[in-house]
């Protein structure tokens, strides 16, 4: 589904990801795990055309995307939900999950996967005049989520869901992100706490300076508390 | 009585006339960032456009009025291709566009005198005559250019909250890689945006100018009128232009009709320099942070 090859990026003067190697079958929930600083932000903004990579290759179902417009890599399929939300702060919320469903095939639907949407967060569809920048920190993630999936992703990723969130609000976001993992969805999800990601994650990979170090099955890695310890402390 | 009417008459026509030169401005700035110094070159694009068809090729103004709107937003969507888009999102935005949309304001006058000659032009109204209510001479084209002016403030404000398009471009202006997230072609719809805002321009362009004569610099005044509206009303605001359009045409329409023409001017800068120590975001002014 998606394949990352030897991707180098980074800012201006300084190099964040070293040469990165990933792949996200179909339908696989793959999480990367690394501390802050690290480069996990950096990688998902690299693949989705945030950042143009340096060098290095990204595929979408075996054809190459690297370097595409940022909107050209949404369209073909790949949702990005960012780091901070980044909602549409004047717009309501309503408004707001309409933009995700903006590609001009996936407009015609948007009733559909409005309701699809409000299935998973009904309390979206009562509060649909809202301003977007009057919502609570959970209530903005889940606006953010459920805006993602208004549009036809093959792919999702998914940036640090937990970022802020109380405890209670983060076991609700997670529930809904495994929710749409187990109706078949490929998810890329970068986190810093292994603990959210059980029964989400199919295959985890440990981010470290920019290198991915270790690659291996959920079962396995996730229970090897003494490797996660050195790795995220 | 006669007095009043007119002061009335004259405000809710000029009111009309400043919001619709503002409307555009204010659009672009809300969803771009750009002051776009070259509005009143749209403006003169349009009317010479309208007087171009109706002189040489003699075809009646309600062709000429979309071939001058037409060839207003062309204008302007090719300015953005050329000088706005390749520095879009670099430093120094600011700078290079208010020099380059007064550059091209110098060029535009410059080329309708080369291809027009200087005289002073006539574009013909699109409604003719007029009535009289209680002693003041109404014209059928000043009520159409008031339809018109709200007309468009009504379909603006209806495209950018219910469309496809209308909507990505208050995303773009709010929140730009979310929108590019949600596949919306940014620079693309920058556009867009400036080319409606090169329409609404030409609008007025065709249909003010019957009430003066055309010339190359006849897109200045309404532009200044546009831009002390703007930012009276608040920059990037619709409501805000609407409103401010009214006031600060009716207001000065009443001092010029009971103190006379010359304290209009400084009245209404008196207006604003008041209006900007009490609100300094103007009117309706959303600020740096809030967006379109």
């Amino acid at each position: 589904m998606l394949e990352v090859k030897s991707l180098v990026a980074g800012y201006a003067g300084s190099e964040v990801l070293h040469g990165i190697d990933l792949v996200v079958e179909d339908g696989e929930g793959v999480v990367v795990l690394g501390p802050n600083g690290h480069g996990k932000t950096t990688l998902l903004r690299a693949i989705t055309g945030l950042l143009p990579p340096r060098s290095g290759a990204v595929f979408l179902e075996g054809r190459e995307i690297t370097r595409w417009r940022a909107d050209v890599i949404a369209a073909a399929g790949i949702v990005h939900i960012p780091q901070g939300d980044l909602l549409f702060p004047e717009m309501t919320v309503l408004e707001n999950l309409l933009m995700g469903a903006y590609h001009r095939p996936t407009w015609s639907e948007r009733n559909r996967r409005l309701e699809r949407v409000y299935d998973l967060f009904p309390w979206l569809k009562d509060r649909g005049s809202q301003l977007a920048r009057t919502l609570s920190g959970g209530e903005r993630r889940m606006l953010a989520l459920g805006r993602g999936l208004m549009a036809k992703a093959k792919v999702m990723l998914i940036d640090e869901p937990s970022l802020g969130l109380a405890p209670l609000t983060t076991q609700q976001i997670y529930a809904s992100i495994r929710q749409v993992k187990e109706a078949g969805m490929a998810i890329l999800l970068a986190d810093e706490n292994a603990n959210h990601v059980a029964g989400l994650a199919d295959r985890v990979y440990l981010l470290e300076t920019g290198v991915l170090v270790r690659e291996g099955p959920a079962d396995q890695l996730l229970k090897d508390k003494a490797l996660l310890e050195s790795y995220l402390g | 009585m006669t007095q009043t009417v007119q002061a009335v008459w004259g405000g809710v026509l000029f009111g009309s006339v400043y919001g619709l030169m503002a409307l555009g401005l204010t659009l672009v700035w809300g969803a771009v960032r750009l002051l776009n110094l070259a509005h009143g070159a749209l403006f003169v694009v349009g009317a010479y456009a309208a007087y171009w068809v109706t002189s040489s090729l003699h075809l009646p103004i309600l062709v000429a009025l979309p071939i001058g709107v037409l060839a207003a937003a062309g204008f302007a969507y090719a300015m953005h291709m050329a000088f706005i888009r390749p520095v879009l999102g670099k430093p120094g935005f600011d700078n290079s566009t208010l020099i380059a949309t007064v550059g091209i304001s110098i060029a535009v006058s410059a080329a309708a005198l080369l291809i027009f000659n200087p005289q002073y032009k006539v574009v013909p109204p699109v409604l003719t005559g007029n009535f009289i209510l209680a002693g003041v001479q109404i014209t059928n084209q000043g009520l159409l250019v008031i339809g018109a002016s709200l007309a468009l403030f009504a379909a603006v404000y209806a495209y950018l909250t219910y469309t496809r398009h209308g909507m990505a471009i208050r995303a773009v202006s709010q929140q730009q890689e979310a929108a590019s997230l949600m596949s919306i072609p940014v620079e693309r719809t920058y556009g867009l945006v400036i080319a409606i805002s090169g329409g609404l321009a030409g609008v007025a362009g065709v249909l003010l100018s019957p009430f003066f004569f055309l010339s190359p610099n006849s897109g200045f005044n309404p532009m200044i009128q546009a831009l002390i509206v703007t930012i009276f009303g608040g920059l990037g605001s619709i409501r805000g232009a609407l409103v401010a359009g009214f006031v600060l045409g009716i207001f000065e329409s009443f001092v010029e009709v009971f103190y006379g023409v010359a304290w209009a001017q400084p009245g209404v800068f008196l207006l604003i320099i008041v209006m900007l120590i009490v609100r300094p975001n103007g009117l309706f002014g959303i600020g740096e942070v809030r967006r379109l």
